[in-house]
């Protein structure tokens, strides 16, 4: 079932309107699991369409699997999704920095504050990003280190390459994973793929992997065979961030998703009108290069790649 | 003066970023200051505001050479690139440095560029950011005061602007240059102003005389001023946030630092097609207006003005 979840006048004759479509049994209970799949908040981040698409349409197939609520929410900055514009238009705010937000506030704020009003409620959600148009990312799991306990066997469940459990930074406090998981619904964010596009692979992957999750909480009570993909995490093991050093164009050497040896090397950055190269890249341990650059132009402190250290190498020493 | 690049970043086919300070008085000398301009290329008031310290620095400096007392340094703004593009944020990845701070000299490019701005400008007694606000509204000047218990709102009374807002830090300002030069000790202050995208003088020029009164009083320059208000401390308590019910074409009726009574018209809204009526905004209490949406197309839902109440004249602070 369609449903305006918010609304508002723009100036000249249109409607901006949030949206979800909500699959339910016909008896709900309180006991009654509810789930929302939430996308969009990032205008230029589509690889969750394509979830939410593949969702819908296993859900209008089995709809006698149906046992638990699953809303799905495609498009929470519908303008930004339709002008490839990462921030909500006009304001240029990042609506992921406006959590919980507020009535009284900005209308950006207001989105917001109707995204976690209509949520609320929920025993889990997900938040499905792409990474931006920069940075090409393994399908990966983000959380909280103050999380971690109650969320990583959740996140497990979606059968999902990498589980990034980072510390607490104040700033992703206005976050809506932040704004959720505070309010007692347990989130999880994912991140895949890279800005502007749709990766099939990724997009069906963590549809089977969502499916696996509502089975094992029992919102639906077909069982899914997960994808065979085992997580890895870091709660043993360290991210390695790689950043230029010098401006220039990045072409990388490898590809994403290997493992890589320490020394070994990523790629260059290019000076096209000195026709030097300016930097090599080297990976600085050995482990899993789950982050590339994937926009060519970089200036110093652009980031490169993100190597997930391979935890066997520390146990060795 | 003494005019020095603090640090550069390299661009592919641009020329490299450098962003200048002017320095006045000895290195060490007490008290200190230092201001900087703008971190976002559309803050044009606070461009001129910073550009004309300056100049007024160096001119008084010329003319008496114990006119400077302690040790200022200026640094006009940050992000030239932008400037020069008309974009607000870093032009690559559209980034705001202002919320990079204190920065991470191993990190992304905005955060590099925190981590040099803040070693460059975190040993002072006293620092001033000008800053434009980030919404979409035109403002009168205010000094904006962090509550991060570290804070000694007296300070801000210098300045002799009108009104002090005391704002209790949320998870963004704890990434802020303000919020971050306060933790590390200094005495920090927003001098917030005018409206992005044009030059507006005569509110522009009041920052102007705020700062160069803030000096005299703080004993960095020997300059006489004249005496101006001592501050009303406002929260976020005191401000009335009046919002459109209608969207369409704004017509603003009253303008921003402008005493309003209660029911009085301060903006209309009209259909954008077919020109009709669709809002009266009436202004549900007495006060000032302190800011005013600054767009003549307007959502419905759109903090359309702010008004400090009247009844803040009451407040514990004043």
């Amino acid at each position: 079932m369609i449903e305006e979840v918010f609304s508002v006048q723009l100036p000249v004759n249109e409607t901006l309107s949030l949206k979800r479509n909500r699959f339910a049994p016909s008896d709900i209970t309180k006991a009654t699991k509810r789930i929302s799949i939430v996308t969009g908040i990032h205008g230029d981040e589509i690889e969750g369409q394509y979830v939410c698409y593949l969702l819908a349409k296993w859900l209008n197939a089995n709809p006698e699997a149906i046992k638990g609520i699953v809303d799905i929410y495609p498009a929470m900055n519908p303008m930004g999704i339709d002008s490839i514009t990462r921030g909500f238009p006009f304001y240029d705010v990042d609506l992921n920095r406006t959590f919980p937000g507020s009535t009284s506030d900005f209308l950006p704020a207001q989105v917001s504050n109707a995204i976690v009003d209509t949520v609320k409620g929920s025993d889990y959600a997900i938040d499905i990003h792409a990474s931006n148009i920069f940075l090409r990312e393994l399908p990966q799991v983000r959380i909280s280190r103050a999380n971690a306990d109650e969320l990583v066997p959740l996140a497990e469940k979606l059968g999902i390459d990498f589980i990034w459990v980072h510390d607490a930074v104040t700033v992703l406090e206005s976050t809506f994973s932040h704004a959720m998981n505070t309010l007692g619904t347990r989130t999880l964010v994912v991140e895949m793929g890279v800005g502007m596009r749709i990766t099939k692979e990724y997009g069906q992957n963590l549809t089977r992997g969502l499916l696996n999750l509502m089975a094992h909480v029992g919102i639906i009570d077909k069982p899914i065979l997960p994808p065979t993909t085992l997580a890895v995490s870091t709660l043993n093991s360290e991210v390695f961030f790689i950043n230029a050093s010098k401006a220039g164009v990045f072409i990388p050497i490898l590809e994403h998703n290997v493992s890589v040896l320490r020394g070994e090397k990523l790629g260059e950055i290019i000076d096209p009108l000195l026709g030097v190269v300016q930097e090599t890249i080297i990976s600085p341990c050995n482990g899993l290069l789950f982050t590339i650059r994937e926009y060519p132009v970089v200036y110093e402190g652009s980031l490169i790649a993100r190597i997930l250290e391979d935890p066997k190498e520390e146990a060795s020493v | 003066m003494r005019e020095e690049v603090l640090f550069e970043i390299s661009s592919l086919s641009r020329n490299p970023l450098k962003v200048k300070g002017y320095r006045f008085g000895r290195e060490g000398t007490t008290p200190s200051c230092v201001i900087v301009g703008p971190m976002t290329g559309n803050a044009i008031d606070q461009l001129w505001i910073a550009s004309q310290v300056v100049r007024f620095l160096r001119q008084q400096e010329l003319a008496n050479a114990a006119f400077i007392k302690g040790e200022i340094l200026v640094v006009p703004t940050v992000n030239p690139y932008s400037f020069n593009m008309g974009k607000s944020f870093w032009p690559l990845d559209n980034t705001d440095i202002d919320v990079m701070f204190p920065g991470y000299d191993k990190g992304e490019t905005t955060q590099r560029i925190a981590a040099r701005l803040f070693e460059k400008t975190n040993n002072y007694d006293y620092a001033i950011l000008l800053e434009a606000r980030k919404d979409h509204v035109e403002c009168i000047p205010y000094v904006k005061v962090l509550q991060t218990g570290r804070e000694n709102i007296d300070h801000a009374r210098a300045f002799g602007l009108d009104f002090i807002h005391l704002k209790e830090p949320s998870p963004s300002d704890t990434v802020s240059l303000n919020y971050n030069w306060q933790i590390w000790n200094a005495q920090s202050f927003s001098l917030v102003s005018g409206k992005k995208g044009v030059l507006q003088k005569n509110e522009a020029n009041k920052v102007i005389d705020a700062i160069i009164r803030f000096l005299s009083q703080k004993g960095l320059i020997d300059y006489a001023t004249f005496a101006a208000s001592s501050g009303n401390i406002i929260t976020q308590n005191d401000i009335e946030a009046i919002k459109s019910t209608a969207a369409g074409l704004f017509d603003a009726l009253v303008p921003i630092g402008e005493c309003v009574v209660h029911g009085q018209p301060l903006g209309r809204i009209f259909n954008a097609l077919e020109g009709t009526l669709m809002q009266t905004i009436i202004s549900p209490c007495d006060g000032i207006v302190s800011c005013r949406y600054d767009y003549s197309m307007i959502f419905q839902n759109a903090i359309a003005y702010r008004i400090i109440k009247a009844e803040a004249a009451l407040n514990r602070y004043m």
